[in-house]
């Protein structure tokens, strides 16, 4: 976007560039120096050893593939619903889902407390999948919807008069066809399961079942606030989220920019 | 005469024919309605569910709790920290999303320019938007303490008396819960207007350099406008964010000191689960969803104005 040709120009560019990306750089360098103060690598040893440390990484897998799974297949079915099919009041259903957009999962706790109490599913992976598959359908809709509505009409005629009903027509055009936009749906999925915080601190309550972000919680008490063990446990779970976006870099980019772009 | 016997035909062949072949087609309900039992039944169960706590006096346990009708609404129209954490939102709103557009806007237009180091650049600005708040508080309490590295930092770059207790005291708590806000979202800005100025036509661009524009000028008069659909989109994404804070000043400050970084969902949360005030927890709650639809709504039809314009 900017021309620049002098060597002090660019110099200066390149200057200002550095500047900005420091302070974002600078959390990331205190974590890791943070957990090496004290006891050094030991820190890391005494994390490690510590049983059921992998239970929260489990955990929280768990929890990530189940929400994931519900929000792709629902989402899926009513994209393709509210983009190609005849539904009376189609528009009134939507904004109905549109709504839940705006909702704070905080509003949820008390109703969901007494709820999943009284059905006996209080303390299970589903009283955290649920919710966190119900917060999430809404954005996946509206985006896959769009991207389905982008779709030519004529192919899904054409399968229709070949013979397809509308459901060969979802698993022979629809599946195939959303794959760039599912993939942006499944980051943000992820994303939104993985780092949750509210749903696990709230409705799970055995430590076996725990997830990753109640990790450092966890520590205070097991090391009784000491900071540098807290810390360490603190790389040790960024280090997958890190890893998961290097590989997957150019996908979480474009699964992020592709609700913005029309 | 023979054109509008014929334009008649197709007219009527076209009516008749349309009802025809909707009706020949099955209803597209059954598709939809696993994301509406899911999405729109658990949710507005939940509300309504709510609406009806809103109205109670209860602790949350008891089996026969009070009716006190509209009284938790008036309660909370008097109560101070209520409009405290109103007023936290409104400008952590405010300064959080000028900021990260600015910086989201900078960064792309720096991306773009074919410097060094770009692919590093990105990755490091785009890294705290995958991390989990949850993970990364404890790492912010320690940098922000007394002793912790920020006031450290600030030492060695011969700023040593600006060092001070940064979220042990009121007046610099809440900038450090957006401080930290920012830090964690200015990748996604970046990421959105940096895909966004892809798509500027550079002719454009180009067609402006020949008649003398500068750089600055190039990005005031040609590159901002053209991103004015984002930044919209951006504008609603942090509205909602703001009201829906939680993470970061529940367990970077706890809302304090002395309700300095009180934020709507984390007052809602010391008085539902803490304090057990269920009822007033849950009048708080549809209050913050009718603010959050309220605001989605306006943003939605100041945001069409705009872009038609």
């Amino acid at each position: 976007m900017f021309e620049v040709r002098r060597w002090w120009a660019k110099g200066l560019l390149q200057l200002i560039a550095t500047l900005l990306v420091l302070p974002y750089l600078f959390p990331l360098i205190a974590m890791v120096q943070g957990s090496l103060a004290g006891d050094g690598w030991a820190n890391y040893r005494d994390v490690l050893q510590v049983p059921g440390f992998f239970r929260f990484f489990l955990n929280s897998a768990l929890i990530a593939a189940g929400v994931i799974v519900l929000v792709y297949v629902v989402t899926m079915l009513a994209a393709y619903g509210f983009a190609k099919l005849h539904i009376r009041f189609r528009e009134v259903y939507f904004w109905m889902l549109l709504a839940c957009l705006t909702l704070p999962e905080v509003v949820l706790l008390t109703p969901l407390f007494t709820t999943t109490q009284a059905v006996g599913l209080f303390n299970t992976y589903w009283a955290v999948i649920l919710p966190l598959a119900a917060l999430q359908v809404p954005f996946a809709v509206l985006l896959t919807r769009n991207f389905i509505h982008g779709l030519p009409d004529e192919m899904f005629e054409a399968a229709r008069v070949d013979g397809a009903n509308s459901f060969r027509g979802f698993i022979h055009l629809v599946i195939p066809l959303t794959r760039p936009i599912a993939a942006a749906v499944l980051i943000f999925t992820l994303i939104g399961a993985w780092n949750d915080y509210l749903m696990p601190l709230v409705f799970l309550q055995s430590q076996d079942m725990q997830t990753i972000t109640l990790v450092p919680q966890f520590f205070v008490g097991e090391f009784s606030n000491d900071q540098t063990k807290i810390l360490a446990s603190a790389v040790l779970t960024a280090i997958p989220e890190i890893v998961a976006y290097l590989c997957l870099q150019g996908l979480f980019e474009r699964g992020l920019s592709a609700g913005a772009i029309k | 005469m023979t054109v509008s016997t014929s334009e008649r035909l197709t007219r009527a062949v076209g009516s008749t024919s349309r009802p025809r072949g909707r009706r020949l087609q099955a209803s597209g309900l059954p598709w939809i309605l696993p994301a509406l039992v899911l999405g729109v039944g658990l949710i507005y169960y939940c509300i309504g569910y709510t609406v009806y706590i809103s109205g109670l006096n209860w602790d949350g346990a008891s089996p026969d709790p009070l009716s006190v009708g509209f009284k938790n609404y008036l309660n909370i129209s008097h109560d101070p920290v209520f409009w405290k954490a109103v007023w936290h939102t409104a400008i952590f709103f405010v300064v959080t999303f000028v900021v990260q557009t600015a910086l989201g806007v900078i960064f792309a237009v720096i991306m773009h320019s074919r410097i060094k180091l770009a692919m590093l650049y990105k990755v490091i600005i785009f890294v705290p938007v995958v991390l989990a708040p949850a993970i990364m508080a404890p790492v912010f309490r320690q940098i922000f303490a007394a002793n912790g590295q920020f006031n450290s930092v600030l030492s060695h770059l011969g700023l040593g008396f600006l060092a001070q207790p940064w979220i042990g005291q009121e007046s610099t708590s809440l900038p450090v819960i957006m401080a930290i806000t920012i830090w964690q979202w200015t990748g996604l800005t970046f990421v959105l207007y940096y895909a966004a100025m892809s798509q500027i036509d550079q002719t454009y661009i180009e067609a402006a350099r020949i008649d003398g524009a500068g750089n600055l000028r190039v990005l005031w008069s040609i590159i901002w406008p053209n991103l004015r659909g984002t930044t919209v989109s951006l504008g609603i994404l942090s509205a909602i964010g703001a009201l829906k804070t939680f993470d970061v000043p529940w367990l970077v400050t706890i809302a304090g000191p002395n309700n300095s970084t009180q934020f709507l969902g984390t007052y809602i949360y010391q008085m539902t689960i803490q304090l057990a005030h269920v009822g007033y927890g849950a009048a708080l709650s549809i209050i913050l969803l009718v603010v959050a639809l309220v605001m989605a709504i306006i943003l939605q039809v100041v945001g069409r104005e705009k872009a038609d314009r």
